[in-house]
C-alpha cells in the first residue's frame, strides 16, 4: 500500500469539511474492510483518508420509534445489527441474512453506512433493505437530505452520494404484516459471493398477495426491483400457475450480467426458480423455517 | 490435558498426537514467510502482462529513484552473477527472471529490493516494460499440433536419464511423450463385442497453500544459506550449487515448518531468485509472495484424456487405449516426470490384456504446471473411472460387479507388466460398496430433489527409483535424535518417523527429537512428494535405528554386560568414556530396486509399492438449479499397516476435501492468457460449509510386505476417486454425465437441459 | 506523498503498550514488526481466510484489513496470550487431542475464533460452530477435526469453570 495521511475529525461537520469533493484520492473510511481491499489491490491509492471512527458514539444507535420505525446509525457495525433484539423484532429477515453475510470478522468491523456507500452489487443487505422499503439520511456540507436505499444505489459501485456527503442513518419503516425473505444463491462453494440474490417482502391474506416487493441482486449491476413481476403478482392468488408466470416475467425483465459465477442464461434460470421459491417462502405462515 | 503416558515398545500403530502440536496451537511454529533476518531486504516482483512476447525494453529509471529502493534488477543483472540462470527438475528451461521473452502472464520480469516491502511494491509500479506480443497457445490438444510454438528449443536437464533424448529438440511443444504398448489394442477392438470411447477434461487449479511461497537467501562469498518452505531441500541444494558452479557443501538449505505444500513447494520456486538477488545486493534477501502471486507460480496440470475400451461379450475389458494430453504451462517443472510416471497406470486398476497408452507433456503459454497431490493420477482416475462406470451403465451391468469382474489382483500383471503385489484393490472396492449399502435398494426420489450414489477405485505406482538417507544419533544419556530431510508440511512425517525410531530402539516416540531440516545436518532425501516418504524415508530411518541398536548391543558386549542386560544407555556411555560423553550413530540408506520401462513402456519392476484407494458418494441434486449436495463421502484406502492410525485418517479426510474443491467449483479462469480470478475472493477453496455432513475415512486390513513395519504412504490416496465417484453419483441420480471438471451447479443444470432437449443459451 | 506516523496506546495481551505506527500499516505488520508476534499471519490479504485473526475489545477481526492506528485505546488479544506460562488453554488442548490441524498455518486463527465463540456461547451446536467458523479456511481440510475440537473445548471449558 502507498502511504497516506489519516485525519480523525471529532464531528460530522468537520469530517465532511475534510473531504475535498474534487479530489478522488481523498475518501472517508469507516470500518475500512471494503476500502482496505481496494487499497491493497492497488485500485485505490489515497493521499488522505478521513476516519469516521470518532463519530461512532453519535452514529451507532439502534432505536425503534413508537410507530415501529427502526433507526440505525450509519456507524453501527453489522454484528450489532445482527444481534439487536429490536432489529429481530422489527425485521427478522435481517438477522437471518446476516448469518451468511461475509464472515463474523468482517461483520464485526464493517458498518451499515460504509456498506451502503460502497454499493457492491453482490452484497446481501441492499436487496433486503430495498424490499423492506428502507431509506437513508444523508448529511452534506450545508444540508441534509433523505432518499430510499433503492434510489441511493444508482449503479455498479455507484451511489447518489456526492463525494463529500455521508450517510448518517438508515431507517426501516414498520413492516406491519409484511413478511420478508432473502435467498442468497451461490453457484460454487457454499460461502461464495452470490451468483444471484433475491429478496421478497409480501403482505398476504391467505393465498392472495396484497402487496409485494421483489428485488434481484448480484446478477445485475445494482439491486433492482422486479417491477413487472411485482405488478403481475400484486392482488393475485399465488398459485403455481401464477407463480410460474410471475417467475418467467422476472427472468425476462432483469438485465442479467454474466461473470465467473455463472452465465447470464444460467442466472436467468436461477432468477426464475428463486422468484417462485421466494414468493412461496414469504407467504408461509410466520415462523415457518425457510 | 489428558496425560499421554509414553509407552515403551509398540510405538508403531499408536495414534499419537503430532510431536509439534504445541508449537502449532500456540502460534509459535516457524514458517519462512514470517521469518526476519537482520539487514534483510524484501523483494517485490514485476510480472509480465502478456502471455507470449519479446521483451522490447525494461525501463527501471523511475523505479530506482524512489527513496528507500535499494536496487532494481532484470535478467541482465542476474546474468552477471549467474551466467546460465535456467533451472528446473526435468528441464533447465525456467529463467530466474525472463530473458528476451516472456512465456506466460505473470512471469517474473524484474525485481525491486527495499527494506520496506511497501516501497518495493510501489517501485515495481514505476518500472515500464514493453513487449512485442507473439501468438500464444493455451489448449493442450491444440498445442500438440505445434502450429504456435512456446519455446524455440527444448532444454532437458541431466537429472533424469530417460529425458536425455529430448535435448535440442526444436519445433515442438511436446516436452515429453510416454508410450506404453501391451498386446495389440487394434486386434482387441476388432474382436470386441462393444467399443466405447469418451473424452474427459480437467481444469487448471492450484495448491493455494495458506503460507504463500517464500524463500530467504543469505549469500556470503564462501557459502549461501537459504531458508525456504521447500519440500525438497536436498534438490534445492544441488540445484543452487549447480547454478553457482559450487560444490554442494557450500549451499545450506534450512526448512522450518511449511504452511501447506501439497506438491507446490517442490524443486525450485523462489530460491534461485532470492539467491541471485542476495548475490547482487550482498545482503539477505527475502522473496515472499502474496496469495495472488501464487496463481503465477505453479498449478495443477489441466488435461484431456481420450479413452477407448473394447469389451467382449462376457463383459471383460479386453482392450483399452489411452491418450492423455497434459497442459504443462510455460515451463516444464516436473511435468515430464508426471507425464511419464502417471502413464504407468493410465488404464486403471483393471486386468486388460491389450493396452496402449500415449501420454504427452505440452508446453502452453500459461502459468507452469507441476506436482499437485496425486501427481496426475486424479486426472487419470477422473477419466477412467467415469468411463468404466459409463460402460457398466451402458451394458446394464451393476457398476460394482462390472469392476469386480475386471479388477486387477495380486499376482496378475499390471499394464506395465509388473506383477501386482500388496494391492488390496478388491478389498477397497468391497468396503466402499459395503459402506454405501450398495446391495440395498436406493431411493432416488421423485420430486425436485433427486438422489444418487457412485464410487470409484484407483491405482498409482509410487515414483521410483528414489533415495532416502537418515541418521539416528544416540547421545550419552541415551536420548535419541533423528536427522532426515523429509519435510513435515502437516502430514505428520516427523511423528511417524519418531514412532519408527521408538519402535526399533524401544523408547517412546515423544522422546525422539526430530531435528528441523537443514542440509548441513540432515542427509540426502529425494523429496517429500508422491506419498513416498513413509516408505522410503521410513526404511532409511528404520535402518538407521537398527544400526544404532546393533551398535548399542555391540557396546554392551564390549563392556561385558551379561546377555539380556538392560542397564541404561547412560551407564554404558559412562563406562566406555568415563563420563557423559560420546555418541552412537546409525545411518540408513534406502533406494528400492527399479527397472526403467523399455521403449514400449514395459518393465517388470515399475514400482516398490502400489497405492490403492477409492471413494464412494451419496448425493442430492436440485433439478431446478443444478445444485449438488454431497450427503455422504466415504474414503477407503490400502496403507498396509498404519503407523499412526489417527494421522492416516486425517490425511484421507483432508485429501478428499481438497479434491472436493477441485471436483465441484475450483477453476482458474483464463481469458486470453490472463487469469481473471487470481484471489481468494474469486477463487473459492472448500470452507467449513462445504464439508459433507457425513464423512467416513478408513483403511482396509492389509500389509505391505516390503514396507517399513508393513506400512506404505497415504498423503495422496484420497484424492484419487472423489471426482469420478461424484460424477457417477450424479449420473445415477439424474442421468446426466459430466465429462469436464469442475462439476458446478451450472454444468449440472446445463446437462439436465440438454437431456431434456431444451439447452440453455450460451451467453 | 508524506505520511504521518503517530503514537498509539493500547493494551496488548494484558499489557499497556505504546508504539509508533504509519497510517498505512495494518495490524499484522505492526504485531510482527514491533512485537515479534507471529501467530496472526497475513495469508489471503482479503479477510477471507482468518489466518490474521486478532481479538479487539473481545471481538475477532481480520488484522490484515485493519489499520494499526485504529487500535488506539483498545484491548488487543493475540493467540500468544493463551498460554502465557506454558500451560495450554483448554481450546488449545482440545485442538491437540482432536488432531485439529495439519500444517498449522491457520490454527491460531481457528483457536482465537473458538475462544471468542465460547465466550459468547458456552455450548454451541454444530450449526453455530460452522456459521461462526465459516470465514476461516484450512487448505489441509481439517474442518471435521476442528468442529470436534470446538465441542471438546466447550466441554473442557465448562468442566474447568465448575471446578
Amino acid at each position: 500500500m502507498t502511504p497516506f495521511d489519516l485525519v480523525e475529525p471529532a464531528s460530522l461537520k468537520e469530517a465532511i469539511a475534510l473531504i475535498d469533493p474534487d479530489d478522488p484520492d481523498v475518501r472517508p473510511i469507516a470500518g475500512g474492510t471494503a476500502l482496505m481491499l481496494m487499497m491493497k489491490a492497488g485500485v485505490f491509492r489515497p493521499t488522505r483518508l478521513v476516519s469516521l471512527r470518532r463519530l461512532r458514539n453519535g452514529l451507532s444507535q439502534i432505536t425503534s420509534t413508537m410507530d415501529g420505525e427502526l433507526k440505525i446509525g450509519a456507524m453501527t457495525p453489522l454484528t450489532a445489527i445482527e444481534h439487536s433484539s429490536e432489529v429481530k423484532r422489527a425485521a427478522p429477515v435481517i438477522a437471518r441474512t446476516m448469518r451468511r453475510l461475509a464472515n463474523v470478522r468482517v461483520r464485526n468491523v464493517a458498518t451499515i453506512g460504509g456498506a451502503l456507500a460502497h454499493a457492491d452489487p453482490h452484497m446481501d443487505l441492499p436487496p433486503v433493505l430495498i424490499a423492506l422499503g428502507a431509506s437513508v439520511s444523508i448529511a452534506g456540507i450545508s444540508s441534509e437530505r433523505s432518499m430510499t436505499v433503492e434510489d441511493l444505489l444508482t449503479g455498479y459501485y455507484e451511489t447518489a452520494l456526492a463525494k463529500n456527503e455521508l450517510i448518517t442513518e438508515l431507517r426501516i419503516p414498520t413492516q406491519g404484516n409484511s413478511q420478508a425473505v432473502y435467498f442468497k444463491v451461490t453457484a460454487g462453494s457454499v460461502d461464495d459471493w452470490p451468483a444471484l440474490g433475491l429478496a421478497a417482502a409480501i403482505v398476504s391474506e391467505g393465498d392472495t398477495v396484497r402487496s409485494v416487493r421483489l428485488v434481484v441482486s448480484a446478477a445485475t449491476s445494482k439491486p433492482m426491483r422486479l417491477t413487472a413481476a411485482e405488478r403481475a403478482l400484486n392482488g393475485q392468488i399465488a398459485n403455481e400457475v401464477h407463480l410460474k408466470r410471475v417467475a418467467d416475467i422476472a427472468a425476462e425483465e432483469a438485465d442479467i450480467i454474466a461473470d465467473i459465477r455463472g452465465s447470464a442464461s444460467y442466472k436467468r434460470e436461477l432468477l426464475r426458480v428463486f422468484t417462485a421459491r421466494a414468493v412461496r417462502a414469504a407467504m408461509e405462515p410466520r415462523g415457518a423455517p425457510h | 490435558m489428558k496425560a499421554i503416558k509414553p509407552q515403551v515398545g509398540h510405538q508403531v500403530g499408536r495414534s499419537l498426537p503430532r510431536l509439534e502440536a504445541r508449537e502449532k496451537v500456540t502460534g509459535r511454529a516457524e514458517y519462512t514467510h514470517l521469518m526476519q533476518l537482520p539487514g534483510m531486504l524484501q523483494a517485490k516482483i514485476l510480472r509480465s502482462t502478456v502471455a507470449h512476447g519479446r521483451i522490447k525494453s525494461i525501463d527501471t529509471t523511475d523505479a530506482k529513484k524512489i527513496p528507500g529502493v535499494f536496487g532494481v534488477y532484470t535478467s541482465d543483472d542476474i546474468q552477471t552473477v549467474i551466467p546460465d540462470p535456467y533451472y528446473g527438475p526435468a528441464f533447465h528451461d525456467q529463467p530466474i527472471l525472463a530473458i528476451g521473452k516472456v512465456h506466460f502472464v505473470g512471469e517474473p520480469v524484474a525485481a525491486v529490493l527495499a527494506a520496506d516491502p511497501h516501497i518495493a511494491e510501489q517501485a515495481t509500479q514505476r518500472i515500464i516494460a514493453e513487449y512485442e506480443e507473439l501468438p500464444a497457445i493455451f489448449d493442450e490438444v491444440e498445442a500438440a499440433e505445434n502450429k504456435v510454438l512456446v519455446h524455440e528449443e527444448l532444454k532437458p536437464a541431466g537429472t533424469f536419464a530417460d529425458l536425455k533424448h529430448l535435448k535440442g529438440r526444436k519445433g515442438t511443444n511436446i516436452a515429453l511423450d510416454f508410450r506404453l504398448r501391451r498386446g495389440d489394442v487394434d486386434k482387441g477392438f476388432a474382436s470386441a463385442a462393444h467399443v466405447f470411447e469418451h473424452t474427459f477434461r480437467t481444469q487448471k487449479v492450484l495448491h493455494l497453500a495458506l503460507e504463500p511461497y517464500a524463500s530467504i537467501a543469505d549469500y556470503r562469498e564462501d557459502g549461501v544459506t537459504i531458508y525456504s518452505g521447500a519440500q525438497s531441500p536436498s534438490f534445492v541444494r544441488t540445484e543452487i550449487a549447480r547454478l553457482l558452479s559450487w560444490p554442494e557443501n557450500r549451499v545450506r538449505v534450512k526448512v522450518p515448518y511449511l504452511g501447506g505444500g501439497y506438491g507446490g513447494k517442490l524443486y525450485i520456486k523462489m530460491e534461485a531468485l532470492a539467491v541471485a538477488l542476495s548475490m547482487l545486493a550482498r545482503r539477505p534477501v527475502k522473496v515472499a509472495l502474496t496469495m495472488e502471486e501464487q496463481f503465477y507460480t505453479i498449478t495443477k496440470h489441466p488435461s484431456t484424456f481420450r479413452i477407448k475400451s473394447g469389451i467382449d461379450k462376457d463383459g471383460k475389458i479386453i482392450a483399452r487405449k489411452c491418450e492423455v494430453w497434459w497442459n504443462g504451462g510455460a515451463y516444464a517443472d516436473v511435468g515430464p516426470r508426471l507425464t511419464q510416471k502417471s502413464g504407468f497406470t493410465a488404464s486403471g486398476p483393471y486386468d486388460i490384456d491389450n493396452v496402449s497408452i500415449d501420454s504427452y507433456a505440452l508446453y502452453t503459454n500459461l502459468t507452469p504446471a507441476g506436482a499437485l497431490r496425486g501427481f496426475g493420477i486424479p486426472q487419470l482416475v477422473w477419466a477412467y473411472e467415469s468411463h468404466t462406470d459409463m460402460i457398466a451403465r451402458a451394458l446394464k451391468r451393476d457398476p460394482v460387479d462390472f469392476r469386480k469382474q475386471n479388477l486387477l489382483h495380486d499376482g496378475r500383471p499390471q499394464a506395465t507388466g509388473t506383477i501386482l503385489k500388496n494391492a488390496a484393490i478388491e478389498k477397497v472396492l468391497d468396503r466402499i460398496a459395503e459402506r454405501l449399502n450398495w446391495k440395498k435398494p436406493f431411493d432416488r426420489g421423485q420430486g425436485v430433489v433427486r438422489r444418487g450414489r457412485g464410487l470409484a477405485v484407483a491405482l498409482k505406482a509410487v515414483i521410483s527409483p528414489t533415495t532416502s538417507v537418515a541418521v539416528v544419533n544416540i547421545a550419552a544419556d541415551g536420548s535419541a535424535t533423528l536427522y532426515c530431510s523429509t519435510v513435515d508440511m502437516g502430514q505428520g512425517s516427523d511423528t511417524a518417523m519418531a514412532q519408527m525410531v521408538g519402535e526399533v530402539l524401544d523408547m517412546p516416540a515423544e522422546s525422539v527429537r526430530v531435528v528441523p531440516r537443514d542440509t548441513d545436518v540432515t542427509p540426502y532425501d529425494m523429496g517429500t512428494l508422491g506419498s513416498r516418504s513413509l516408505f522410503h524415508m521410513g526404511h532409511a530411518v528404520r535402518l538407521a535405528a537398527e544400526e544404532a541398536r546393533d551398535k548399542i548391543a555391540a557396546l554392551r558386549r564390549e563392556l561385558g554386560e551379561p546377555e539380556g542386560s538392560n542397564a541404561p544407555l547412560g551407564d554404558l556411555f559412562r563406562k566406555k568414556y568415563g563420563m557423559q560423553a560420546g555418541n552412537i550413530v546409525g545411518t540408513g540408506i534406502y533406494k528400492p530396486d527399479y527397472i526403467p520401462p523399455d521403449s514400449s513402456g514395459l518393465t517388470t519392476n515399475a514400482t516398490p509399492f502400489w497405492m490403492v484407494a477409492g471413494s464412494g458418494v451419496e448425493l442430492e441434486v436440485d433439478t431446478e438449479t443444478g445444485h449438488v449436495r454431497i450427503t455422504r463421502l466415504i474414503n477407503v484406502a490400502d496403507v498396509g499397516k498404519p503407523i499412526n492410525p489417527k494421522i492416516v485418517e486425517t490425511q484421507l479426510s483432508g485429501a478428499s476435501l481438497m479434491q472436493l474443491g477441485f471436483s465441484m467449483f475450483e477453476k482458474m479462469h483464463v481469458d486470453g492468457g490472463q487469469i481473471t480470478n487470481a484471489s481468494l475472493a474469486d477463487y473459492k477453496i472448500p470452507a467449513i460449509h462445504d464439508v459433507p455432513p457425513v464423512m467416513e475415512n478408513m483403511t482396509v486390513d492389509a500389509v505391505q510386505d516390503n514396507g517399513p513395519f508393513g506400512a506404505k504412504g497415504v498423503g495422496e490416496l484420497a484424492t484419487f476417486g472423489v471426482s469420478p465417484a461424484i460424477a457417477n453419483a450424479i449420473d445415477d441420480a439424474i442421468g446426466v454425465r459430466l465429462t469436464e471438471l469442475p462439476m458446478t451447479a451450472e454444468a449440472v443444470l446445463r446437462g439436465l437441459y440438454v437431456k431434456n432437449n431444451r439447452p440453455l443459451g450460451d451467453d | 506523498m508524506r505520511s504521518s506516523a503517530r503514537t498509539i496506546n493500547f493494551t496488548l495481551n494484558g499489557r499497556s503498550v505504546s508504539v509508533n505506527v504509519q497510517p498505512h500499516h495494518n495490524v499484522v505488520e505492526m504485531l510482527q514488526a514491533q512485537f515479534a508476534l507471529f501467530g496472526a499471519r497475513e495469508s489471503c490479504g482479503q479477510g477471507l481466510c482468518g489466518c490474521c485473526t486478532v481479538l479487539v475489545d473481545g471481538r475477532p477481526l481480520s488484522g490484515c484489513l485493519y489499520l494499526a492506528v485504529f487500535l488506539d485505546g483498545t484491548e488487543v488479544v493475540t493467540v500468544e496470550s493463551l498460554a502465557p506460562t506454558g500451560k495450554l488453554d483448554p481450546v488449545q488442548q482440545a485442538f491437540i487431542e482432536c488432531g485439529a490441524f495439519q500444517c498449522g498455518y491457520c490454527t491460531p486463527g481457528f483457536v482465537l475464533m473458538t475462544k471468542a465463540l465460547l465466550e459468547q456461547t458456552s455450548d454451541p451446536d454444530d450449526e453455530q460452530i460452522r456459521d461462526h467458523l465459516s470465514g476461516n479456511l484450512c487448505r489441509c481440510g481439517a474442518y471435521p477435526e476442528i468442529v470436534n475440537a470446538v465441542k471438546l473445548a466447550a466441554r473442557k471449558s465448562k468442566a474447568g469453570s465448575t471446578g
